[in-house]
């Protein structure tokens, strides 16, 4: 019996003790998928951490502090997202949280970031609802669906002259809005088209593309989100729909994992696929800093983008520390808003302006990249150019 | 035309790899009356050893499969004495603890090799142009024709040989084989062996179409199960049939009903045989 | 109830009203989930445990309750208390149905149908995204204007307790002699009058009911639902809690569901793991203490005592 009293009240320091700890650095949260179907993008942000990390502890920290990550992993699901996120404001009790890629979870995010007002900066999921919903304490550094779609996507399609396009979209948040935002486009452009919905974590194509086949397109805009992306690239092929029918990737970083090329094999060829980061274009002197750091602490080049957005984030929320001189909700809030920093992309200012999704939001500038003898060659927009675009028989 | 010829091979190719799986499944249940739910996982691990055998080892495939159907044999063996032998007689329990070992292996899985899907390496590459009416994966067309070879492999063993007539013999009547002098504890204990490698063959001989991931194993058990309900518990001939009309209504039914559906037709026929033929097309009805 | 049982009951209860008082918002939720855990592993023990058929639906029945409540909230602007008391009706008579479908058949078939009820639910849910969201999840109101964890943690205890008292009822009424009967020897209960199939069928739909209400509570405190809810692997850690704790006690699943869920947020820096752990832990259970931890503790207590 005074074992058990023991052993209980032992259990109660524990229980007490376990979030008493003293702080001596400050501490941001990650949020992001870790396992689950995209858990390389939890890889290319464990990267892009590490990095961001090494340059802001190497100037002496914030406020005089080492600054310290705590990643809870979301599974790419909403409610692991909600549950990681109130975690890290409730147990963890940072002062702000950046990261997500995944629409869905990121909805879920703003919901409870605004329920315990933490600041959360987004920097990879791009529906518009995220900053549309204008909430105070949410900002986003990263492409916007109709950010991509109004001014890459859809401009690419019309400037190359095609005359008919196939969506084929998973069934998430991302999936639907930019599916529906290209829709819109292509009916003002005149663009005759087919919708497609395939289910994300499919492994078996060949249904939906004899189907897509039968229609005859020019290009495929594939709104898949994983590995998914790969299946359905190489049993395109297999029917042969590619690439006498081009295929683009509307989110881009499953292009460029390790093991697309081995899943794919040949019909990687050719394809298409978004992004925000290539070796000969650097936009900022931090961009060149940011390809240099990572292949001497990694020994190869970086080539998921999304490990360059996480970086960027963490950048702009050690800087609104800074200039908050404190790590309290509205000080850092107001600091954001008056953010102008440079990072890997830009030179970082969000907007102000309430009603629309460009509330609180800054996007970056995104390439329009074609894979051509396994090499990656930008192809659109025209500006940035190093190729022509290649079209099959 | 031509689109409904392609949807029609495919449900043939996959009817005929749903067949192999769902005869492992079929096997155990006839004998023991036990329902392995951890066989989809016993599908994926063979998917990741064909995987890790050809590409990180180095093994030639063509010995890299058969070495992976081995292993997963021994594997099952392994179930069978410390897991399942002491369940024999309480399904409650034998139901609880496949359903839990399907849970660990399949996190073990996770664990062991991680969250990506991986794909063992084609034997063959490009597509054929069949007929001049549609075009089909060669390695799809291959794994068909490996799979009719493996099916009338396990119909041979059963028939022609004296482990498949101790079986038969059990699963008909275990006390009268017992007077006969069959052992039935080692005749359970290779079967649940062969159960298990049969899962295993078709994971290495799917795998490179579909590549696995741990979290895909649910799908292969549920599926096998549909098959061996609507054939019929414990017959072989109902497995080949029952896969053969899953494959084919699941292809169909995507392309003229819904994709995103693909996977409902199934447990639609799951639930109709159940509450109008629950012994399945070939099976006796006992009750 | 004897009285050193109700005694100790009291304590408990009283001992119950305190968390709030001292934990920290991030274990009055660690509190709120176990009290969830608590209500599906105990109705799950109610059929499993005392009428010995193992269901796989039971989480898509926390489902339904959770989806029609959210769906009943969001488009029609019901109030979440009678969200939730449609959902458990519609648990209820969904229960009926596939247990008078199914259970003649006996175990595996109650089994396998179960299983394949659970997948043809979350197809549904994941495909009528314009209706549930899919994968997306649907964001519900709550049960409190204003948001606090307090207010939710003495709700899902009311609710607990409640459930907890109409179980220990069933168990221990006319009904709950029934079901054990019917567990321990199915021919002779059958021989004496005691009409099986009908049962067996009543405790399913009970059963089913209470894992819907637990669902739609929980969907409301979440305030997100999304096909995690009814998923295989949700079944596997109410099964898993009941295993552990001890399956036909009613004690068992209530110390089965805290002991996992305060585990799980303690092992959770190692990653997803846990969920592996738990299995093995599940495995060696059932292989080598079908009784589980109270059953184990009983029999230390009793020959300590006796």
């Amino acid at each position: 019996m005074k074992r058990t009293v023991f052993l209980a009240t032992l259990m109660m320091f524990f229980l007490i003790g376990s979030w008493a700890w003293a702080q001596d650095t400050i501490k941001i949260g990650v949020v992001g998928p870790r396992t689950g179907p995209a858990a390389a993008t939890g890889k290319a942000f464990e990267e892009g951490i590490a990095i961001a990390l090494d340059h802001i502890n190497a100037r002496g920290g914030v406020l005089g502090k080492k600054v310290e990550v705590i990643f809870e992993d979301t599974g790419g699901v909403p409610e692991k997202a909600a549950s990681a996120f109130e975690k890290l404001a409730t147990r963890d009790k940072v002062p702000i949280v950046v990261g997500e890629s995944h629409s869905s979870s990121a909805l879920a995010e703003i919901e409870v970031a605004n329920r315990y007002k933490v600041p959360l900066i987004i920097c990879e999921a791009w529906h518009d609802d995220i900053t549309k919903k204008n909430y105070r304490w949410v900002f986003r550094a990263g492409p916007v669906n109709s950010g991509v779609v109004d001014f890459y996507i859809a401009p690419f399609v019309k400037d190359n002259g095609f005359k008919k396009v196939a969506i084929v979209r998973e069934n998430s948040d991302w999936g639907v809005g930019i599916a529906e935002r290209t829709e819109t486009n292509m009916k003002n452009l005149g663009i005759p088209f087919v919708t497609l919905k395939v289910e994300r974590e499919s492994k078996d194509f060949y249904t939906e593309l004899t189907k897509i086949k039968g229609e005859n397109p020019d290009i495929v805009l594939a709104y898949i989100y994983g590995t998914g992306l790969h299946f359905f690239v190489s049993q395109a092929n297999e029917v042969g729909l590619s690439p006498k029918s081009l295929i683009l990737d509307g989110a881009g970083p499953p292009s460029l994992w390790d093991t697309f090329w081995k899943n794919v094999g040949k019909a990687g060829e050719m394809e298409l696929f978004m992004s925000s980061m290539h070796e000969k274009v650097h936009l900022t002197p931090t961009s060149r800093k940011f390809w240099e750091d990572y292949k001497k602490k990694f020994g190869k080049d970086p080539t998921d983008y999304k490990t360059r957005s996480i970086y960027n984030v963490v950048l702009i929320a050690v800087d609104a520390i800074a200039r908050a001189k404190s790590t309290e909700n509205e000080a850092l809030v107001n600091a954001l808003e008056k953010t102008s920093l440079e990072v890997t992309t830009g030179v970082v200012k969000f907007g102000l302006k309430q009603g629309t999704y460009e509330y609180h939001q800054w996007m970056p500038p995104m390439l329009v990249v074609q894979w051509q003898d396994q090499k990656q060659v930008v192809v659109y927009p025209k500006e940035a150019a190093m190729g022509a675009l290649m079209k099959g028989k | 035309m031509s689109e409904l010829l392609m949807y029609l091979t495919n449900g043939i190719v996959i009817g005929v790899i749903n067949a192999i799986s769902a005869i492992g499944v079929s096997l155990i249940v006839g004998i023991m009356k036990v329902v392995n739910f951890a066989h989809g996982e016993l599908y994926i691990f063979a998917g990741y050893f064909s995987y890790h055998l050809s590409v990180s080892l180095g093994v030639p495939p063509l010995l890299a499969m058969p070495l992976s159907i081995f292993l997963i044999f021994l594997i099952g063996i392994g179930m069978e004495r410390t897991l399942i032998r002491p369940t024999y007689g309480d399904e409650m329990y034998s139901l609880i603890i496949t359903f839990v070992l399907s849970i660990v292996l399949q996190n073990a899985a996770l664990l062991i090799f991680g969250p990506y899907p991986q794909k063992p390496p084609n034997w063959v590459t490009g597509a054929m142009n069949i007929f001049g009416l549609y075009h089909y994966g060669n390695q799809r067309i291959l794994s068909f024709f490996i799979s009719i070879g493996v099916l009338l492999s396990i119909f041979y063993l059963i028939k022609r040989t004296w482990f498949g007539k101790s079986i038969r013999a059990i699963s008909q009547d275990r006390e009268m084989a017992a007077l006969v002098g069959v052992d039935h504890l080692k005749v359970n204990m290779l079967a649940f062996g062969l159960g298990a490698a049969l899962a295993g063959a078709a994971g290495v001989v799917l795998s490179p179409i579909f590549p696995v991931t741990p979290s895909g194993s649910s799908s292969v058990s549920l599926n096998a199960f549909i098959v061996v309900v609507l054939g019929g518990m414990g017959s072989l001939k109902g497995c080949v049939v029952g896969g053969l009309i899953l494959g084919i209504l699941e292809n169909l039914g995507a392309a003229y009903i819904s994709t995103m559906y693909r996977h409902i037709f199934g447990f639609i026929i799951l639930i109709l045989v159940l509450v109008f033929r629950p012994w399945g097309l070939f099976g006796q009805k006992t009750q | 109830m004897g009285n050193k049982k109700l005694w100790i009951s009291f304590a408990f209860i009283i001992l119950a009203l305190f968390p709030p008082l001292f934990l920290s918002q991030y274990w009055l939720h660690v509190m709120i989930i176990s009290l969830f855990y608590v209500m599906m592993a105990s109705s799950w023990n109610l059929i499993a445990g005392f009428t010995g058929q193992v269901s796989f639906a039971h989480a898509a029945f926390s489902g339904m309750g959770a989806y029609t409540s959210g769906m009943l909230t969001v488009y029609l602007g019901l109030p979440p208390w009678l969200g939730i008391l449609i959902g458990t009706g519609v648990a209820a008579l969904l229960g009926f149905g596939l247990g008078y479908l199914c259970i003649r058949m006996g175990g595996i078939y109650l089994s396998l149908t179960t299983l394949g009820f659970s997948e043809i639910l979350r197809i549904i849910i994941t495909n009528e995204d314009q209706w549930t969201r899919g994968t997306m999840g649907l964001q519900v109101p709550g049960f409190f204007v204003e948001y606090s964890k307090t207010s939710y943690y003495y709700l899902f205890l009311i609710v607990t307790i409640l459930l907890l008292i109409v179980i220990y009822k069933i168990i221990h009424s006319e009904m709950g002699l029934t079901f054990r009967a019917v567990l321990n020897d199915e021919v002779a209960a059958s021989s004496s009058g005691i009409n099986t199939v009908r049962v067996r069928v009543l405790a399913f739909a009970i059963s089913s009911a209470m894992s819907g209400l637990a669902g739609g509570f929980y969907g409301h405190y979440l305030m997100l639902i999304t096909p995690d809810v009814p998923s295989l692997g949700q079944m596997f850690l109410v099964l898993a809690m009941a295993v552990i704790g001890g399956m036909g006690s009613f004690a068992g699943p209530i110390v089965g569901s805290f002991v996992l869920e305060i585990l799980s947020e303690y092992i959770r820096v190692y990653g997803e793991y846990h969920v592996l752990l738990f299995g093995l832990i599940a495995l060696a259970m059932a292989r080598f203490a079908p009784e589980g931890v109270v059953g184990i503790l009983r029999k230390k207590w009793r020959r300590e005592w006796a």
